[in-house]
């Protein structure tokens, strides 16, 4: 007991902390990887649990081993050694957590950098502008032979790059997709953008992530009696199908509304 | 003279409404004179009112009195002490001077406020225990009680309440008699309970409900309790500067005399970069108010979209403070748990100058990160990078702090006082924060889950994790000092199990909900969250529980308890070497720090000594 070295407790500790992270990683409990951008998420979220797990370890078990091991007796009244510091242990660890940051750093913009597809959607992909109001999104597709203005729900083609704009009517609300990682305000007075590669069909919760009046927390699909429509991603084929199906929908309406019209 | 006349706060009870009503009149003619339509308007009218209202309650304590006297010519001492240290109970609530008496008050008021928006979140816990809306409160209510939760923990519990211990432990530390500005100090702490009276009184007018935070164009909408935030506001930063100026000029002229810079207990360095930091922060988030007050009342347009403001600028304005606050309100508490674990463990602080210099480096530093908490605001995209890199730096400091303290432990002669097992358990909850706050720090991983429970886990770990035990820490560390008794071991135990169990137990599954897909500040959720919920909102009311074990605790051994003796933790900081409670003017002759502050293991070794004589006596009976 009296032998215990540090070296090899901290080595010990940091591999029961890599244990626990191994374990963190394996049952992590995330929503679906809905988007190419989530893959490379989840990808960070892995490696900050990795070195969380043995930071933390190493911090625990080293504090716990020390209480223990350097307890007060009842009525001691033995003094510590008087250590005021070992310069290069203070180096190292200044070093190590210094080169991990700038790890998390450089993964991050790697992330950031390949995440970004709003080139490709101009290019041949989708772009939607998103309009946030109290309290409820509208969709307007931008490229012309998609042409919908004003949706309720948002349909997407599965696997082309979307772009989004985002505005708001009122206040800010965050537009926030959990199954594809992706989260983007809308701010008063600006235009926001972000994009992603839906790369899953099906529908996906949306959920106003911001605070933005006494309906915010029903501006989530999620919620039971939303009246929010889910994210729709679906097949190239069934995509053009749809916008022809709310093409010949709104045509109808405008007819009916011309007809009212000259009724009237 | 009558009571109604002299500095009390039976004065006030006539200044206060007599400046408000004088203000509201102003108000009114001056609308009448400009042929403004309508001539009565509420709004304008009250938001007058309460400032000068305020102005009238520090009137009416006494804040100008002495000032007042010297401006019309009348007869003034310098010397004059007979506002000094408290000598009956009465004397706690009146405008005292006395460093040790204001530390007191604001511990007590903090405290007070601590319990208030503690109960707030226990409101809201017992709306979000079960699925399903608007059950205990309508989603106006709830969006007001989150409001008035975060802007209560923050504005009048977490920032004011290290100004309370450092104004009680500084001035003893560094040797000195009182505070640089005495009377300054006394109406900083007199503005707080006016902050707080604001807060809480908005709830006649409606309360304020677009968070703590109040971004723009929310607060437009909000009713006139908005006002009254942003005033409320105004007012606990005002009390905050005047400190931290106060702190400043105190640290630096009034140290005693052979107190080098390296020779200053690390409490006394942390509240030195933290005042810092407060000076050059705080008229951030006051501007940032002032101008959204303007927008609401005055009808400019800073940040409203109809006159093309931006309501992105308030956010950069608002966090351009209210980042470095969160240094704010953990510093001071870095500052204690160098102080507890090293008294505690027998031990120096390993690595004291670079515990100094993180301390420092993190001021620093606090100050180019703010636009993190924008990542997803629609941020100038090029800000994103570099405040990424700079908000994962600020990581490497704060680890030099957690791995010195470790490094402390080690070798030492550890007791398990109350007062230090809260320091412990903060390393462990603070490296939990800490971890979780650098994997918010990278971009495409905080907008993946920005402004969900993830995040009001990560801040809840900081904050209670973190300054809260810190706070713990410091109150059983230094309560024997305050009330010259020690307080019962036993319970202290239990609170600090019982407070670190039900922290853990309501914060850490916070995490997982975040990540998994709940938005923060609803009121409602889906059915995947139901249990967990359910499982959070029981451990917060035991989390709000427990602290009332600890008020039982300090009242019940403010009489009751042991004598603690000058010293009983055998520290050697300067506060230790006078009586418990201290003479009502500190130091009887000025000491003389002849070491660093923590000499602990070396034979013999003293921080200062208390000479005989007045130290001028000495050089000349030297000379």
């Amino acid at each position: 007991m009296k032998s215990i070295k540090v070296l090899p407790l901290v080595i010990v500790s940091s591999l029961i902390g890599a244990v626990v992270a191994v374990i963190l990683i394996v049952t992590r409990t995330l929503p679906t990887q809905a988007s190419a951008q989530a893959t490379n998420i989840d990808n960070l979220y892995i490696y900050f649990l990795a070195f969380s797990g043995v930071i933390f370890g190493i911090v625990l078990i080293v504090l716990l081993v020390g209480v223990y091991r350097f307890r007060a007796r009842p009525n001691d009244t033995r003094e510590g050694k008087p250590i005021h510091g070992i310069t290069w242990l203070e180096v190292l660890w200044t070093t190590i957590p210094f080169l991990i940051v700038v790890s998390c750093g450089a993964f991050g913009w790697y992330v950031l950098d390949v995440d970004d597809v709003s080139a490709e959607a101009r290019k041949d992909g989708q772009n939607v502008h998103i309009v946030g109001y109290q309290f409820g999104w509208k969709y307007t597709y931008l490229n012309q032979e998609v042409g919908l203005q004003e949706q309720d729900q948002l349909v997407l083609p599965v696997n082309v790059p979307v772009r989004f704009e985002l505005t708001t009517n009122d206040v800010m609300h965050a537009y926030w997709v959990p199954a594809w990682r992706m989260q983007m305000s809308t701010t008063p007075a600006q235009t926001n953008h972000t994009s992603i590669t839906p790369t899953q069909t099906g529908e996906f919760e949306v959920i106003c992530a911001f605070l933005c009046g006494v309906g915010h927390t029903g501006m989530n699909s999620s919620i039971e009696g939303s009246i929010i429509p889910k994210v729709r991603v679906v097949s190239q084929a069934e995509f053009e199908q749809w916008v022809a199906e709310q093409k010949a929908a709104a045509e109808q309406s405008t007819e009916t509304a011309q007809t009212t019209d000259a009724a009237a | 003279m009558t009571t109604a006349l002299k500095p009390t706060l039976a004065r006030c009870l006539w200044t206060t409404p007599l400046f408000a009503v004088i203000a509201a009149l102003a108000v009114v003619i001056v609308r009448n004179v400009l042929g403004m339509d309508p001539v009565v308007q509420m709004s304008t009218l009250l938001t007058f009112a309460y400032i000068f209202g305020s102005i009238g309650f520090i009137v009416g304590i006494g804040g100008f009195d002495y000032w007042w006297k010297w401006i019309i010519g009348s007869d003034i001492d310098p010397n004059d002490h007979s506002q000094h240290g408290a000598y009956s109970w009465r004397d706690y609530f009146r405008f005292n001077t006395d460093h040790k008496v204001i530390g007191v008050q604001y511990l007590v008021f903090v405290f007070t406020m601590f319990l208030v928006g503690g109960m707030f979140a226990m409101i809201f816990r017992s709306e979000l225990a079960r699925q399903g809306s608007e059950q205990v409160l309508t989603n106006q209510q709830y969006n007001s009680a989150l409001s008035q939760h975060g802007a209560i923990m923050i504005f009048v519990f977490m920032v004011p309440v290290f100004a309370g211990i450092g104004n009680y432990v500084i001035p003893l530390m560094i040797g000195a008699a009182d505070m640089a500005f005495p009377r300054v100090n006394a109406i900083s702490f007199w503005m707080l309970p006016i902050a707080g009276f604001i807060f809480l009184s908005s709830f006649v007018f409606g309360s304020f409900d677009a968070g703590w935070t109040a971004y723009p164009t929310l607060q437009d909408q909000s009713p006139f309790g908005q006002t009254l935030f942003q005033i409320g506001v105004i007012i606990a930063g005002s009390s905050s500067i005047a400190t931290a100026v106060n702190f400043l000029v105190t640290i630096v002229a009034m140290r005693a005399p052979g107190m080098t810079l390296f020779r200053m207990p690390l409490l006394v360095w942390s509240n030195l970069a933290t005042s810092a930091l407060v000076v050059a922060a705080t008229p951030f988030v006051a501007g940032a108010m002032f101008m959204a007050m303007f927008d609401r009342e005055m009808g400019t347009n800073f940040f409203t979209t109809a006159g093309n403001g931006s309501a992105l600028a308030y956010q950069h304005i608002f966090w351009f403070y209210s980042h470095p606050a969160v240094y704010i309100m953990v510093l001071p508490g870095f500052g204690i748990i160098s102080e507890v674990i090293s008294t505690h463990a027998r031990k120096p602080i390993f690595g004291y100058r670079a515990v100094a210099f993180s301390s420092a480096g993190i001021a620093v530093l606090g100050f180019s990160v703010w636009a993190h908490h924008m990542f997803a605001s629609g941020l100038e995209s090029w800000l994103r990078v570099p405040i990424m890199i700079s908000t994962l730096l600020i990581a490497v400091p704060t680890g030099i702090k957690i791995f010195s303290w470790l490094g402390t432990v080690w070798d030492g002669v550890v007791r398990m006082t109350t007062a230090n097992l809260f320091a412990l358990g903060f390393i462990v909850a603070f490296t939990v924060g800490g971890l979780s706050g650098v994997m918010l720090a990278v971009v495409p991983f905080d907008v993946s889950i920005t402004n969900s429970y993830f995040v009001v886990a990560h801040f809840h770990y900081v904050l209670f994790g973190g300054s809260m035990l810190t706070i713990y820490a410091g109150l059983y560390h230094w309560y024997p000092k305050v009330t010259g008794r020690m307080y019962n071991e036993k319970l202290g135990r239990w609170h600090f199990w019982l407070t670190f169990a039900a922290m853990n137990a309501t914060f850490f599954p916070m995490h997982y909900q975040g990540l998994e897909g709940m938005p923060r500040r609803v009121s409602d959720y889906a059915a995947e969250f139901a249990w967990s919920n359910t499982m959070i909102s029981i451990a917060s009311f035991v989390l709000g529980a427990s602290t009332l074990i600890m008020f039982y605790n300090f009242i019940h051994s403010a009489r009751h308890g042991k004598p603690a003796g000058n010293n009983p933790w055998g520290g050697l900081t300067l506060e230790w070497m006078l009586s418990s409670p201290p003479p009502v003017f500190n130091f009887p002759v000025t000491p003389r720090v002849i070491g660093g502050p923590y000499r602990f293991g070396e034979e013999g070794a003293k921080h200062a000594i208390i000479p005989e004589v007045e130290p001028a006596e000495v050089e000349k009976v030297g000379a």
